[in-house]
């Protein structure tokens, strides 16, 4: 067989201490020992960061070269002989260890009694001058102490040289106590070669030697974005979470979902005594593999346990709203919604719910309210805008796609979106896309976007979009090759479109010359295959349909790939669920318009609705995890769980299915939201609703979603993923064009502007900038500089 | 002049500039390097310019300003030609006279003439000074020859003949086996043979290939490669041509440090002639070969002079040493096959070319051939830059050429491969200088720095001179250089201070043995070489120092002489004195 054939060939046969092992060509000899369970100590190396050699602990001998080696940074030969253990290494790496302790606080390290000092440690008056171990936040988490056990010494016999630097903590979630470093710049290529971002460095040099940003300057002001990868990395406690100082280790950690991203990361929660005290990324996961952003990194507790959560349902009564039952609270809500006219009542669900709640949800509004419900979203849906404008041509487009596999497409468009900041796990496989020479094309970058990796910039005027894109059309047409016949349908009368329609003098006014456009449409066209990466900022305009159609054009002129980008972790699912439905439901404007006119006369929020009309309705019910300013106004308050409080399913943007575990019970009396929504149309007299679980409810979805009744089972299937429907190979077919169209410059939806528009920063109701102060300062910060730009 | 299209044009260029000077015309050379400068030259030449206005003489006396001669003790100089009169240390007012003397007259002025501290004996002559007359100025000798601003005078003294032979009469392969042939060894400090190096590049597929001028030179009291980028610049770059022609390069960097400023400025005049003449550039003399040089400034971080630092210097990247291999010569600038060669290396290129290997291998050792400009410095009567034949004898360097000991002291040692090398004491006086014979007296050839030490040199204190260098010159990356060097440092701060322990010793060994073994680059896995050298030729000093609580240099304060005649009050910090 060739491929198995092939891989042999790349495997190299090496010796290590006289064990024969095997490892792939361009491995390390550290990484071949590690995965043949030989220990050799290191400190500096790590999975996914280049090689290094700083710590000089892997050092080896290798049979027939002169001196000693770092294993980390030798790659495997075939027949190379390797000896990891002698007794001159071993003291080679005493004295090595020895030194790097000379600058790190070691008593604790090398204490006798350190394994019984735990119950004794009582003050935490210098818990800002980690002196030792037991005050350090990264105790029983340290890499240096699990490499003194492994080197064993017992003591230092260097003087101390604590280097008294003060510890920075102004910047938001994490705290530099640099004393702590051991200079292993970890942080800093994981800051630069994975993330792109590059904030760190290291500073001066010889004993000055430190880890620093340009100039000096706080980490808000570097270009940092927070990711906590730093974090991660960081072998000792120089780095670490602010909130975790003072706690102890938590007690179990449980796997979720991040919903604050149409991502989906996998997280790992700890807790502890039944509180989440902390998230981060989940080593080897499909999607993030041990990535996340500052959301899923540092807010996940903030979301999961603040202090706006809604606790007990609650009704108005004569003083305001008080706290009563849940029996009470759903015979009340269900009073108010049979007083209602039918059509004068309404549903605006939150994209953030599971695919069970929001399944559930749509039954409910359709049997109850007779109306579908809206998606209430800060920014109205791209996915949807997308689907609706090729469904539009009888196409049904392919949204699938696999994340990882943007790192091997050969260009990138990104329109209508700050990538890093809304979708930072893709804009990742971007960067090892680039980082492997892919070009990289910004359209009208915002304040976050990675003009740095950048190889073109095109600036345009607002609403000229679909005036560049048909001269790019016309520009590609001549990168073709000559008296080729092309026999995709639709592609004459394109040309043709594209012939009358796009002049030289047009383009003038859309801000980039022809010479631009040409020059873009060789890059492209010479970097096949491509992708389009579109956000809200193109898809959710009033003219997407027309844009789409020529964006899909474009793409098959290159046989790129447009790929929209949702925003909201359960967007793609509710698209999947019922896009009939959500097309025809009113719009979000339409039903502002009707509170404000009195034609809507009761409401049921379920999930957030940040933007709220100044009319109340005659009955507001509101189901969701927060109590914030609206629902002061509300008759009903029915509080939801979290979704790291109940099981459920999202489908994130590839169209993968991710099973969820609640992590945590119910805070107060929240329950989930398909209990409420049952337990509601049970009060309400209807039958088929009697669900007692989410999987109850997703045998129902399955009957429509076979992929997710599948899903069970082909998550045991070697982990597989499984996505809503499998890909059909679609012929290429070129969308027809009426008369020239002439460009809206008005934005749809909701009419926020800015990079705001872009970006949904809310879990259901809760706004996460005025719930978390860190991360209020790093949006003031972009905004800051999104105005400085547009000045 | 318009670009060189021929090499039949080069040719015709030189016959004609040779043909147009008047070698009978009077000449007065005056040295401007930077130790010429920092001594006054430019008033010199200013006095100079002035008095043969006044006396009418600019037409029939030519003022010739060139880089240094080597001399550094006695400038500022300058050399009548064509009889060779050398007057040093001269001032302002000393040029009316010569100009009606020995200009005009002919007359040598006896009061200005060169005398021998020795024999007091007065030298007419430039070519009879002692401290030329052993010297063998292969790369330096055509530094009184030519302005660097001019391109004119390179090409007279027989400048880019050997870059017309090479490409229009040799192949690439050729050139390396020339070179190889030659046995020319990295002046750099390593002596790896250059030949070898190139055919290393040259093997290794790439789309391209780069090659570099290291002319970053950071060891203390060495000056070899910017006076030869201020006195010669286009042998450098006509080497670097045939060096890129033999590899197969298309591009080359020059990384010179910007404290040299005027060896910055020299290259970049003589790079933008050589562009503007067709030397440099696309289609090189009307051949098939492209070539281009770019000039990098350093920012003075010694460590930079290691490949893998400076490569990654040039590509923007703070300057840190990487894990060797990948070699440069397999995956070096912007991950292409780079060679990196030193300033004198490249320099000694074209006399190769142009006279071919036999030749070249007429001077030097087996093992060591050529000549190899040296730093000679510290404690030595006649200071300079000096040129001498590979198998010399420090003592003919030390003695013969640089006169002997200042102020009629004793002589020390030589340091030789500054923060990388030893000290070799007396007993290596009669030491044959090469590459394996310094190595093997447990020191190394260096880039060229030899600095003289004598009696009042304390060797401890120098040991802890040298460990502060390299401490405070570590990238900091690994941990045996940043953190080793810094502990060595230390223990012999408190050893120079009276506070020296008995184990300090056996502790300065093994993080010694420790540092050169672990380290990562060439800095860390040299830098305790002063420390093991001293210890092993002046150990005694090291336990005067640690048990006696002497300095017998009389150096480190707080601490007595060993003679009584001048014993210094020891201090507080003495407690021997006390029990």
């Amino acid at each position: 067989m060739q491929p198995a054939g092939k891989r042999k060939a790349n495997m190299i046969k090496l010796r290590i201490n006289g064990q024969e092992v095997t490892a792939e060509r361009g491995a390390t000899v550290l990484d071949a020992a590690k995965a043949h369970g030989i220990r050799i100590p290191n400190l500096c190396a790590a999975e996914g960061l280049t090689s290094y050699g700083g710590c000089r602990l892997c050092l080896a001998e290798i049979k027939g070269r002169k001196g000693y080696v770092p294993a980390c940074c030798t790659p495997v030969e075939e027949n190379l002989e390797v000896i990891t253990d002698t007794p001159e290494l071993r003291k080679l790496r005493q004295l090595t260890l020895e030194l790097i302790l000379s600058e790190h606080p070691h008593a604790c390290l090398i204490c006798a009694e350190k394994t019984d000092c735990e119950e004794y440690k009582s003050t935490i008056r210098k818990v800002n001058e980690v002196t030792g171990c037991v005050l350090c936040p990264k105790n029983g988490q340290c890499r240096l102490q699990e490499v003194v056990e492994e080197i064993k010494i017992e003591r230092v016999r260097f003087p101390a040289s604590y280097r008294n630097f003060e510890v920075l903590r102004d910047d938001p979630f994490f705290d530099r106590n640099y004393n702590l470093c051991i200079l292993c710049a970890r942080c800093v290529r994981v800051c630069s070669e994975v993330r792109g971002a590059a904030a760190l460095t290291i500073v001066f040099r010889g004993p000055q030697a430190v880890i620093g940003t340009a100039l000096d300057r706080p980490l808000l002001d570097s270009g940092c974005e927070f990711c906590g990868a730093c974090v991660d990395v960081c072998p000792t406690g120089a780095l670490t979470e602010r909130a975790l100082k003072g706690e102890r280790l938590p007690d179990e950690t449980r796997r979720t979902i991040c919903p604050l991203c149409s991502v989906g990361c996998s997280l790992e929660v700890g807790l502890r005594k039944g509180r989440i005290v902390g998230s981060r990324p989940l080593e080897g996961a499909a999607v993030n593999d041990g990535q996340a952003c500052v959301k899923g990194r540092f807010m996940i507790r903030d979301v999961v346990h603040s202090p706006k959560r809604a606790l007990r349902p609650m009704i108005r009564g004569h003083n305001g709203l008080e706290e009563v039952s849940w029996d009470e609270a759903l015979e009340a809500a269900a009073q108010r919604l049979t007083a209602g006219q039918p059509e004068s009542s309404a549903m605006a669900i939150s994209s953030q719910l599971s695919l069970e709640d929001l399944y559930i949800a749509g039954k409910f509004s359709r049997a109850i309210l007779n109306t579908d419900p809206v998606l209430a979203t800060p920014v109205a849906s791209p996915l949807l805008a997308y689907w609706e404008a090729l469904r539009e041509n009888e196409i049904s487009a392919p949204l699938n796609f696999n994340i990882s596999s943007l790192s091997e497409v050969g260009a990138v468009v990104v329109l209508g979106t700050d990538l890093p900041l809304t979708h930072p796990i893709i804009w990742l496989n971007v960067l090892k896309a680039v980082r492997r020479g892919a070009k990289l094309v910004l359209w009208d970058p915002g304040p976050a976007s990675p003009i740095r990796w950048a190889t073109r910039i095109l600036r345009t005027t607002p609403g000229s979009e679909l005036a560049v894109l048909s001269h790019l059309g016309r520009r590609l047409l001549e990168q073709r090759p000559k008296g080729e016949p092309v026999q995709v349908p639709g592609f004459n009368e394109f040309e043709h479109f594209l012939h009358d329609v796009t002049h030289v003098e047009g383009i003038s006014p859309t801000g980039v010359s022809d010479q631009e456009i040409r020059s873009l449409a060789g890059l492209l066209y010479g970097a096949r295959p491509g992708v389009f990466l579109c956000g809200a900022g193109i898809l959710t305009r009033s003219d997407a349909g027309v844009i789409v159609r020529m964006l899909w054009n474009v793409a098959q002129l290159l046989g790129a790939r447009v790929v929209p980008l949702p925003l909201e972790s359960n967007e793609r699912g509710a698209v999947e669920l019922w896009p009939w439905g959500l097309a025809n439901a009113p719009s979000l404007d339409s039903i502002v318009c009707g509170l404000e006119s009195g034609r809507i006369k009761s409401l049921y929020l379920a999930g957030g609705f940040p933007f709220f009309g100044r009319k109340r309705p005659d009955a507001l019910i509101v189901q969701d995890c927060y109590r914030t300013e609206f629902t002061g106004g509300a008759d009903v308050i029915l509080p939801a769980a979290t979704w790291a409080e109940t099981d459920g399913t999202f489908v994130n943007i590839e169209g993968r299915i991710q099973k969820f575990k609640r992590a945590l019970e119910p805070i107060g009396e929240a329950r989930p939201d398909w209990w409420i929504f049952c337990r509601l149309a049970e009060k309400l007299g209807r039958k088929d609703f009697a669900f007692q679980s989410p999987l109850e409810i997703a045998e129902e979805i399955g009957r429509m979603l076979p992929a997710l009744r599948e899903a069970d089972s082909a998550h045991s299937r070697k982990g597989r993923p499984s996505f809503v429907f499998e890909e059909k190979k679609l012929a290429g077919r070129f969308l027809p064009f009426g008369p020239p169209v002439t460009p809206a410059t008005e934005v749809a939806g909701h009419s926020l502007e800015g990079s705001r528009q872009r970006l949904s920063d809310f879990y259901r109701g809760l706004d996460l900038c005025q719930e978390v102060k860190g991360f209020r300062r790093l949006r003031e910060k972009l905004n800051l500089r999104d105005e400085k730009t547009k000045a | 002049m318009k670009s060189l299209s021929h090499p039949s044009q080069l040719a015709a260029w030189r016959a004609r500039l040779i043909e147009e000077r008047d070698s009978a015309r009077k000449t007065v050379i005056v040295s401007n390097g930077t130790c010429g400068r920092a001594s006054g030259s430019l008033d010199i030449i200013e006095a100079l310019g002035r008095e043969l206005d006044r006396r009418g003489l600019r037409e029939t006396v030519r003022l010739q300003v060139t880089g240094c001669h080597g001399f550094c003790e006695f400038e500022p100089n300058v050399v009548i030609w064509p009889e060779g009169i050398y007057y040093g240390r001269l001032k302002p007012e000393d040029i009316p006279g010569i100009v009606d003397q020995t200009v005009l007259k002919n007359k040598v002025i006896g009061r200005l003439a060169y005398a021998d501290p020795k024999t007091g004996r007065r030298y007419a002559l430039q070519k009879d000074i002692p401290f030329y007359r052993k010297q063998v100025r292969r790369i330096t000798g055509d530094n009184l020859r030519i302005d660097p601003e001019r391109i004119e005078d390179y090409i007279m003294a027989d400048g880019y003949q050997a870059l017309a032979k090479a490409l229009f009469d040799m192949t690439a392969e050729e050139v390396i086996r020339e070179v190889e042939a030659s046995g020319l060894r990295g002046r750099g400090g390593a002596g790896f043979p250059t030949g070898r190096k190139w055919q290393f590049c040259r093997q290794e597929m790439a789309a391209r290939r780069y090659i570099i001028c290291n002319a970053d030179e950071g060891n203390p009291g060495t000056y070899m490669d910017r006076s030869i980028l201020v006195a010669n610049p286009h042998s450098v770059i006509e080497g670097m041509i045939i060096g890129a022609y033999a590899i197969g390069a298309s591009e080359g960097y020059i990384y010179v440090r910007m404290e040299a400023p005027q060896a910055v400025r020299q290259i970049t005049v003589a790079r933008d002639q050589a562009r503007k003449f067709g030397l440099l550039g696309k289609s090189i003399l009307g051949s098939e070969f492209h070539f281009d040089i770019e000039i990098v400034e350093g920012a003075g971080a010694f460590v930079c002079g290691e490949e893998t630092s400076l490569m990654a210097s040039i590509e923007g990247k703070r300057a840190v040493s990487r894990q060797r291999p990948p070699f440069p010569a397999q995956s070096g600038l912007w991950g292409q096959p780079t060679n990196i060669n030193n300033v004198e290396t490249w320099a000694n290129v074209p006399l190769i070319v142009r006279h071919g290997a036999e030749w070249y291998g007429q001077v030097g050792t087996p093992g060591s051939k050529g000549t190899k400009i040296f730093s000679l410095v510290g404690k030595i009567r006649h200071g300079g830059q000096v040129e001498v034949p590979m198998g010399i004898k420090l003592r003919e360097i030390i003695y013969d050429i640089g006169g002997g000991i200042k102020d009629g002291k004793k002589f020390k040692a030589v340091q030789t491969g500054g923060p990388a090398g030893g000290f070799l004491p007396a007993e290596f006086l009669d030491l044959a200088v090469d590459y394996d014979n310094l190595v093997r007296a447990g020191s190394t050839m260096g880039s060229g720095g030899m600095i003289v030490l004598d009696e009042t040199t304390c060797m401890v204190d120098l040991a802890r001179h040298y460990m502060h260098f390299t401490q405070e010159e570590s990238c900091g990356k690994c941990v045996p250089c940043r953190v080793g060097t810094r502990q060595m440092h230390d223990i012999l701060v408190r050893i120079t201070q009276g506070e020296g322990e008995e184990e300090d010793l056996a502790r300065l060994q093994e993080l010694s043995e420790s540092i050169m073994a672990a380290s990562l680059c060439g800095l860390g896995q040299t830098a305790p070489n002063p420390v093991l050298s001293s210890i092993r030729h002046f150990r005694q000093e090291y336990i005067d120092h640690i048990k006696h609580k002497k300095c017998a240099a009389g150096v480190c304060r707080g601490l007595a002489r060993v003679s009584g005649r001048s014993s210094v009050a020891a201090g507080r910090k003495k407690k021997s004195q006390h029990d």
